[in-house]
């Protein structure tokens, strides 16, 4: 199973990817569309991205409830846990 | 006000034989054509009569200026239009500036991006794309059907948020105009076979009237769904070349044993044009004038040519008409050569009545297969790097011809003043472009 530095520095590579932020802006309390800018499109983007990234799916409730980037580090943390992605 | 005379000063392409213009144009020259047995899992859903096709060659996006996020987002006949484009900029000398690292949007180095065209044309646009998104759609049936999902065929992951941007044929077109920030006409022309000389074609009208002063334009297809199903749709109108003994052999436009035409997964190609005053005044290359243009009809059949070529030969002369040269004076001939039985003995016909024996023709898809949609924009591509080179490629297979013409029966140097490319399609339209070397 990834570690969790390595889950956190997947998920900071795939949300630099999607929305060209600089990684040191990506503390855990960054708002995604509030302080990094993502609209609607890019918040869909990166849903598809993460499942791209650790397979599997995230349904659409799952992908509202992500506002922050520590909200993605550890939803995905999670869903790795249980097994739902890898 | 007097005609403006138009120039082509870049080209970008891909196809079966390379991955960029100039591994296009070696390919060709060395006649290395692309033949492939079609991918195993395609027979899991039908026995086709033809079984061969021609691939793509490995493109590294990532390489290309599409990277991951992009790659998830476009359908492929999009991100070829983009390599296309962007690799036809490059060798026209037009630099491109960064402005929107997310959206990955540039400014190219014009005076005046409102006044900058792009004319495309295309087959299918993204269906390749939305097959996969419908397979997805109908492989996952809500769980109160009782359907169970082991006993159904592999199908993608998701169905895409951008199914229908991915799908939309003009996205060829539109996205050429938001990468680079083309604010003029932006046009998407769907003439099947011949769309992409029509849109060259409309390209040439367009700077030439004044409407424009510079268009990108050419042709784009993808046509490698993950189940062979646009494959099958063209092997059950019966248009397709059967892999005979030797399936390197199969693909003969203008040969007595010829038994239709190879489909290929794909291909792009742009052209970038200019007003030629304006080109010279940016110290750009031209590579060949863009000197006429026309486009006929026929008016019978969605699938079959009118057997007279009535309509083709109206179209060359109106062609020659408008770029005021004579028939006498046509020195090579793109044909549209695609290896059906009928079509290549109506077009050999036209081409004896109208010009005889004197001019070369070629047959660019003995070696690429039929890209479709971007068929025209590759050929007019072919036409002005021959112009351009004074060489030309041979037709691939070409053993026993069926009429005595000129066919390019060898790859090697050759006088061209004034060139010919022409395309035909399902519905029955014809187009015809002109052009004329600079050198």
């Amino acid at each position: 199973m990834p570690s969790t530095a390595d889950i956190r520095e997947r998920v900071e590579n795939t949300i630099v990817d999607v929305l060209k932020v600089d990684a040191a802006e990506l503390a855990e309390d960054r708002r995604i569309r509030e302080d990094l800018g993502a609209d609607s499109l890019d918040a869909v983007t990166l849903v598809m991205a993460l499942e791209d990234e650790f397979g599997g799916s995230i349904n659409e409730a799952d992908a509202q409830s992500l506002a922050t980037v520590g909200d993605v580090i550890a939803f995905i943390s999670r869903r790795v846990e249980e097994k739902a992605l890898a | 006000m007097t005609r403006r005379r138009v120039v082509v000063t870049g080209i970008g392409m891909l196809s079966p034989v390379g991955a960029t213009a100039a591994e296009c144009w070696a390919a060709l020259l060395a006649g290395r054509g692309a033949v492939a047995p079609v991918p195993d899992a395609w027979r899991r859903y039908a026995a086709t009569t033809s079984t061969i096709w021609a691939p793509l060659p490995a493109i590294d996006w990532a390489d290309r200026g599409i990277g991951r996020i992009e790659q998830m987002q476009l359908d492929t006949s999009g991100m070829l239009t983009i390599a296309a484009a962007a690799e036809a900029l490059r060798d026209a000398g037009i630099a491109a500036r960064l402005v929107d690292p997310k959206k990955n949007t540039h400014v190219l180095d014009v005076p005046a991006p409102d006044r900058c065209g792009v004319f495309m044309g295309t087959g299918v646009g993204g269906i390749t794309s939305f097959v996969g998104n419908l397979a997805n759609h109908v492989m996952s049936p809500l769980p109160l059907d009782g359907v169970d999902p082991a006993v159904l065929p592999p199908m993608p992951p998701r169905f895409s948020p951008y199914a229908v941007p991915a799908m939309m044929p003009n996205a060829v077109s539109a996205l050429v105009g938001i990468r680079w920030s083309l604010t003029g006409p932006n046009l998407t022309f769907a003439q099947a076979c011949a769309a992409g000389t029509v849109a060259v074609g409309h390209a040439y009208r367009a700077i030439a009237s004044g409407a424009v002063d510079v268009a990108l334009c050419g042709g784009a297809e993808y046509l490698g769904d993950p189940y062979g199903g646009i494959f099958r749709g063209f092997d059950a109108a019966r248009t397709l070349a059967g892999a005979g003994a030797d399936p390197a052999r199969a693909n003969r436009p203008f040969d007595r044993d010829r038994t239709g035409f190879l489909l290929a997964e794909g291909g792009a190609a742009v052209l970038v044009c200019e007003e030629w005053e304006a080109a010279r005044r940016r110290g750009a290359r031209p590579l060949a004038e863009v000197a006429g243009f026309a486009e006929t009809f026929d008016g019978h059949s969605i699938m079959m040519m009118e057997p007279s070529g009535r309509r083709i030969a109206d179209m060359l002369t109106a062609a020659l008409d408008d770029a005021g040269c004579a028939a006498t004076s046509v020195d090579y001939i793109n044909a549209h050569g695609t290896g059906t039985l009928v079509n290549d003995e109506i077009e050999s016909a036209v081409i004896d009545r109208l010009f005889g024996g004197r001019p070369l023709v070629a047959a660019t898809k003995s070696l690429t297969g039929h890209c479709i949609g971007a068929s025209g924009g590759i050929e007019a591509a072919v036409t002005a790097l021959s112009l351009a080179r004074q060489e030309t490629h041979a037709c691939g297979n070409l053993e026993h011809p069926i009429r005595d013409l000129r066919f390019a029966r060898e790859a090697g140097p050759c006088r061209i003043d004034t060139a010919i490319t022409q395309s035909f399609a399902f519905g029955g339209h014809n187009a015809a472009v002109v052009m004329r070397s600079v050198g």
